[in-house]
């Protein structure tokens, strides 16, 4: 489904990722760890294709489509999603509008007919409780005066409305209650399926409890320096990523 | 240094504009009728001494250093409106639907078949009952008569020479009025018209209403360039608590020089909101009066300018006295060739103390032949006193685009949703719910249907331009 | 604000002595023939001599601005007399023991000691004392480098052709009234040039002295920063206590060209009249500077002194990518009023500018930041950052904002914030708790809401600025 081939991006003229190889067939979880500053973000942000992350060599094919050649909303409809670590506020535009100019837009690259206003509410509705958000927020402005946790759970949401082929979750248990993250990890254990993989990128093991990984790779400047199961989380967890700078992997 | 005088500070008076001269001679022209003329003659005859020794605007006025008054300056063919009714089409497409009392002015004249019959406490001056004229007398002229004169906006001054009627909106002490009171002024396609139009409202201590001040042509087709001037007089009492909107809707061909004079006496509240397009000629001045201490209001306002528009928003928060809050929000955007003008000012009276004052004015400008002009001042004369103003001019947040387009939405359609949502943030504001939602939609279909205030500027990018 | 605050404002102004040195003083008054005088007295070209009165000339048709936020009586521009010189640089002094020692010791009793031995290290000095220039330090050392630094007198004799080039092409004569005044009837100054490529490799400074009564001043400063180049330059001024208002109306122009750099410091204290608001010194001045590719100036402010202040000094950012910098605090106390600000007008593409405005007013003053941030269509990607701080001591002053914001290119990015805030009962309290006394706890809060600006001056005039502040808040706190 998706092949990373040595891949090189900079951010802001620093290079962050140097020569990453991933691969990732339908249905997998992979869990990407790593210390701060290894580049567990920017992969994500370049996956998608975020201004100012930039590609400087290799490859990226996703259902064989070369994705560097896809805009950042095209990839989207491709069905890459990207959980964000910091989901931004947007007032003045209604969580309702976002959501269903969003939906409209990955069904109709479907060749899906847009859901009538009716359908979507209903949807949409569905969807909040599966996340414990109110519905009421659908009309208040996007993730606007939410709690960290309620961005979270609003970005699971958005996750289980476009059904995406590939779900890429930026540490979405940072800042998390134990409740709360029981409820996102519910929410993506209620979405693995066959056809469907994510890429889990977490500081810390405690997530992997919930959301189980097929694979747990180490992410260390900017390139993939361990891949184990997931007693290898366990194993960080112990040890703190120190060992293995010292093993000079 | 002796004071003797070598070049004169004085320049020479400028010589009237031929509409100076022609409005003058409108005034004269208006029969005051006998049954109310003593409320209006010193307003009318103080007016029209003013207006006549103001200097036009022009470039070299720091009020109007901005906005041309092209459209006006020699214009000796303005005559007065005869009042006519407003077609059906115009009031089924473009009036709020809401539960109001609401009272229709077509060209500056009642239409009273078009209006529901006005309640207790609301009369035109011509019909004023004894209570009604005894409010007129002690209050008409009195909250606009405070504005410094250095500062007096010369088309105020005309509005008194002009009028000759007016709406009064008087709510008894601790009434509550509960259905809004829904004003709608059309302006007809007849070339060159005139209208002039005075409202005073008086809130009691303790009374409460709701007001809309709703301005729009009756057929949007060019060449209607009536001139609507405008002057409302606001006096709140002790706890008195008013919601008042403008919206200022007219075809773009309109003049319209407007202006809302508001005094706040002791914990009085106000929550402001003004809405307006741009058109040939577009000036709206507030006033707004902490009388008495207590008194707190906020205030949002939104413009927005296309095509060859001009809009032109003066607002003065003045501070009198301590204790009192403003809280005053605008945004704009200005697009194709328009030209937009924030001049916001804030003044805290000596010993006004423990006074808090905020301003917000952000701008999205969506072409590069638009101009935006802003101008946010603090005139500060008390040291305890928390008081902040900013401004911006910027394009949209990368992030939040970031944020749509890595949900599947097309540029173009995240960029109208986000430009939207920069104005639209501001109509959470308001309290009546039909009238917002009115607004919203209204606001929706503008941006849809023209992307002209669609920002797709991007933003330079941060290399390269260190040396 | 405690009464033992409000004890602290007062010292004495230092610098309001006068010396009793022997000047020929023109007779007071304004017209051709005293053009035609100051422009003999220096010995000046025919040309220069046309320029002037082409000035002159505009200056009789213009009018005094009155849109700043001060109040002044009228100004009787005939009263004033336009030249004096010491007597002594009747025959310039060949060296400095030619020059009147009473002189020397005046400006010894300033703190800027003359000889070059006992000279800031690594300062040169040009010296203005009422219309004349008399002395320049370091001129040969600086020539070895082939910078040029003397007085503009001597530059309009010696350098015709950078003259003829740049004078009046950043403040043109008509510019306004009293630049137009300025340029009919300036006196002396510093002319300034670096050549390519070249860093300067001293510190530059002028210091200005008004002595003689009624009569006012009006320098004149001309700086070109040839490509490449840099320069750092200080500007200090002093006047002596007279309970008449005096006038001083200077020109400063500088040109920075592709890849230059200028930084031009002001150490602001003419005499701010006494506690009553009588005398002291009307400084209205227009400084102004442009900005060619890639070039920076950088403009840094401590006003501290005159009565009435209006001054302005401005970047125009004609080449792309050129910064504009200005960094100003200005302090009033007692009758003061100052307005001042900036423009910094975007004319290239990619130009950026920065401005931090910190007014402190106490007594029964007023300070205004008045600013302009002009967008020009041209200026694709310009970006301003406006900040402008009034803090309030005492309960009778004011504090005032006008910012000017025009942009006609959507691409720019301006930010434009304002606060205001005093010196609250809390934080001298806390101060105080700690065993600081009321007058160095007000010092210590206002030097830190100023520490933005003071990091811009030159190391060891952001001492005397701390210092100056302290003097000119004297008995402010209450």
């Amino acid at each position: 489904m998706l092949d990373i081939h040595e891949l090189v991006a900079k951010v802001e003229g620093k290079q962050i990722l140097n020569g990453l190889n991933l691969s990732i067939k339908p249905g997998e979880v992979h869990a990407i760890m790593g210390p701060n500053g290894a580049g567990k973000s920017t992969l994500g942000n370049v996956l998608t294709g975020r201004a100012g992350y930039d590609v400087v060599s290799g490859d990226v094919t996703f259902n064989g489509k070369n994705l560097f050649e896809l805009e950042v909303e095209e990839r989207a409809r491709e069905g890459v999603f990207l959980a964000f670590q910091y989901p931004v506020e947007i007032p003045g535009v209604s969580n309702m509008e976002f959501l269903k100019a969003s939906v409209d837009a990955r069904r109709k690259h479907l060749g899906l007919p847009e859901l009538s206003s009716f359908d979507f509410m209903k949807l949409a509705r569905e969807c909040s409780q599966k996340v414990s958000l109110d519905p009421a927020f659908l009309k208040r402005g996007v993730n606007e005066g939410f709690s960290g946790g309620e961005k979270k759970r609003n970005e699971i949401m958005q996750m289980m409305l476009l059904e995406p082929r590939l779900c890429i979750l930026d540490e979405t248990d940072s800042g998390l209650d134990i409740d709360a993250l029981q409820v996102v990890a519910a929410g993506v254990n209620a979405m693995r399926d066959s056809a469907r993989s994510f890429i889990v990128v977490t500081h810390y093991q405690r997530l992997l409890d919930f959301i189980v990984p097929d694979y747990v790779h180490v992410l260390a400047n900017g390139r993939i320096v361990r891949t184990g199961d997931k007693e290898l989380a366990k194993e960080l967890e112990a040890k703190g990523y120190g060992w293995l700078e010292k093993e000079g992997v | 240094m002796s004071a003797r005088m070598t070049n004169s500070r004085q320049s020479i008076p400028a010589p009237m504009s031929a509409f100076q001269r022609h409005a003058l001679m409108m005034a004269k022209q208006q029969s005051v009728a006998a049954s109310h003329g003593h409320l209006l003659s010193s307003l009318r005859e103080q007016g029209a001494s003013e207006f006549e020794r103001a200097t036009w605007p022009g470039r070299k006025l720091e009020h109007w250093k901005y906005t041309s008054v092209q459209a006006l300056q020699s214009n000796e063919t303005a005559v007065w409106a005869a009042g006519s009714s407003a077609s059906a089409e115009c009031l089924a497409t473009q009036l709020i639907p809401m539960h109001a009392t609401r009272l229709v002015f077509v060209d500056g004249v009642l239409d009273a078949a078009a209006s529901d019959t006005m309640p207790e406490g609301i009369c035109l001056f011509s019909q004023a009952d004894n209570l009604a004229t005894d409010v007129i007398e002690a209050n008409l002229g009195k909250v606009a008569g405070t504005v410094d004169p250095a500062r007096r906006n010369l088309f105020a001054s005309l509005n008194g020479a002009w009028t000759l009627d007016g709406l009064l909106i008087h709510v008894a002490r601790n009434v509550v009025l509960e259905k809004p009171v829904y004003l709608v002024y059309v302006s007809t396609a007849q070339h060159n018209v005139v209208a002039n139009l005075r409202t005073l409202v008086v809130l009691e201590q303790g009374a409460s209403a709701q007001i809309i001040e709703h301005f729009l042509s009756s057929e949007h087709v060019s060449g209607n360039n009536g001139f609507v001037n405008t002057l409302t007089e606001i006096q709140l009492g002790p706890n008195a608590q008013l919601h008042h909107t403008r919206l200022n809707l007219e075809h773009e061909a309109a003049i319209h020089v407007g202006a809302v004079h508001v005094n706040l006496m002791r914990d009085a509240v106000l929550n402001g909101f003004t809405l307006s397009e741009g058109s040939q000629l577009k000036r709206i001045d507030y006033q707004l009066n902490h009388c008495g201490q207590g008194a707190s209001l906020s205030f949002d306002g939104v413009y927005l300018a296309r095509h060859d528009q001009q809009v032109d928003y003066h607002t003065c928060i003045e501070h009198r006295v301590p204790n009192c809050t403003s809280q005053q929000v605008f945004r704009g955007i200005v697009g194709n060739k328009a030209k937009a003008v924030f001049n916001g000012r804030i003044h805290i009276f000596e010993d006004a103390q423990k006074t808090l004052a905020e301003m917000s004015n952000r701008n999205l400008l969506t072409s590069n032949s638009a101009e935006i002009y802003t101008k946010p001042e603090l005139e500060i004369y008390a040291d305890d006193v928390k008081c902040a103003h900013g401004a911006t001019i910027s394009q949209l947040d990368e992030t939040a685009l970031y944020y749509l387009l890595s949900r599947g939405i097309s540029p173009a359609n995240a960029r109208t949703m986000l430009s939207f949502g920069f104005i639209n943030e501001l109509l959470s504001s308001l309290t009546i719910e039909p009238l917002r939602v009115w607004l919203e939609a209204w606001l929706r279909n503008r941006f849809s249907e023209d992307r002209s205030l669609v920002s797709d500027i991007k933003p330079a990018t941060d290399s390269g331009a260190e040396p | 604000m405690s009464e033992q605050v409000e004890s602290l404002i007062r010292k004495e102004y230092a610098a309001g002595f006068h010396s009793a040195i022997e000047s020929d003083t023109l007779a007071p008054g304004l017209d051709e023939d005293t053009v035609r005088f100051i422009s003999a007295q220096k010995q000046e070209p025919e040309w220069m001599l046309e320029w002037r009165l082409k000035a002159y000339r505009a200056w009789r048709e213009m009018a005094e601005p009155t849109w700043a936020h001060v109040h002044y009586p009228e100004i009787d521009f005939k009263s004033i007399s336009y030249y004096s010189a010491p007597k002594s640089m009747k025959d310039r002094p060949k060296s400095l023991d030619e020059v009147d020692p009473e002189l020397i010791a005046t400006y010894e009793k300033l703190g800027i000691p003359l000889h070059e031995q006992a000279a800031l290290a690594g300062v040169a000095v040009d010296v203005v004392f009422d219309s004349v220039s008399v002395v320049t330090t370091f001129r040969e050392k600086l020539r070895e480098v082939g910078v040029i630094f003397c007085p503009i007198s001597d530059a309009i004799r010696e350098y015709p052709e950078l003259i003829k080039k740049y004078m009046g092409s950043v403040v043109p004569q008509k510019d306004n009234f009293y630049a137009a005044l300025n340029s009919a009837v300036f006196s002396d100054g510093s002319f300034v040039y670096i050549p390519k490529g070249v860093r300067c490799p001293m510190e530059l400074s002028t210091y200005f002295r008004i002595n003689e009564l009624n009569t006012g001043q009006f320098e004149r400063t001309l700086i070109i920063a040839d490509e490449g180049s840099h320069v750092s330059y200080l500007e200090g001024c002093t006047a002596p206590m007279r309970d008449e208002n005096q006038l001083h109306a200077a020109v400063v122009e500088l040109v920075a060209l592709d890849d230059a750099q200028i930084k031009y410091s002001t150490v602001q204290n003419w005499y701010p009249g006494d506690k009553e608001g009588k005398g002291g010194i009307y400084n209205f001045v227009t400084k102004r500077g442009v900005a060619h590719k890639n070039a920076r100036i950088s403009w840094t402010q401590v006003e501290t002194g005159s009565a009435v202040t209006w001054k302005y000094p401005s970047c125009i950012l004609k080449g792309d990518n050129s910064v504009g910098e200005f960094y100003s605090v200005a302090l009033t106390n007692n009758f003061q009023q100052a307005d001042t600000g900036t423009k910094m007008i975007h004319l290239g593409k990619n130009t950026r500018s920065t401005i931090v405005a910190k007014g402190i007013s106490a007594g029964r003053s007023n300070s205004a930041y008045r600013g302009l941030v002009r967008i020009n269509p041209t200026a694709e990607g310009a970006r301003n950052y406006t900040q402008c701080d009034s803090l309030l001591i005492g309960d009778r002053c004011g504090a005032h904002t006008f910012p000017y914001i025009e942009t006609k290119n959507a691409s720019a990015v301006i930010e434009h914030e304002a606060t205001t805030s005093k010196v609250s009962d809390d934080q001298l309290f806390l101060c105080q708790q700690r065993g600081l006394d009321a007058e160095k706890a007000v010092s210590m809060i206002v030097n830190g809401f100023c520490r933005e600006v003071f990091k811009e001056l030159p190391m060891e005039f952001a001492v005397e600025a701390g210092k100056l502040l302290e003097v000119s808040l004297e008995g402010s706190v209450g």
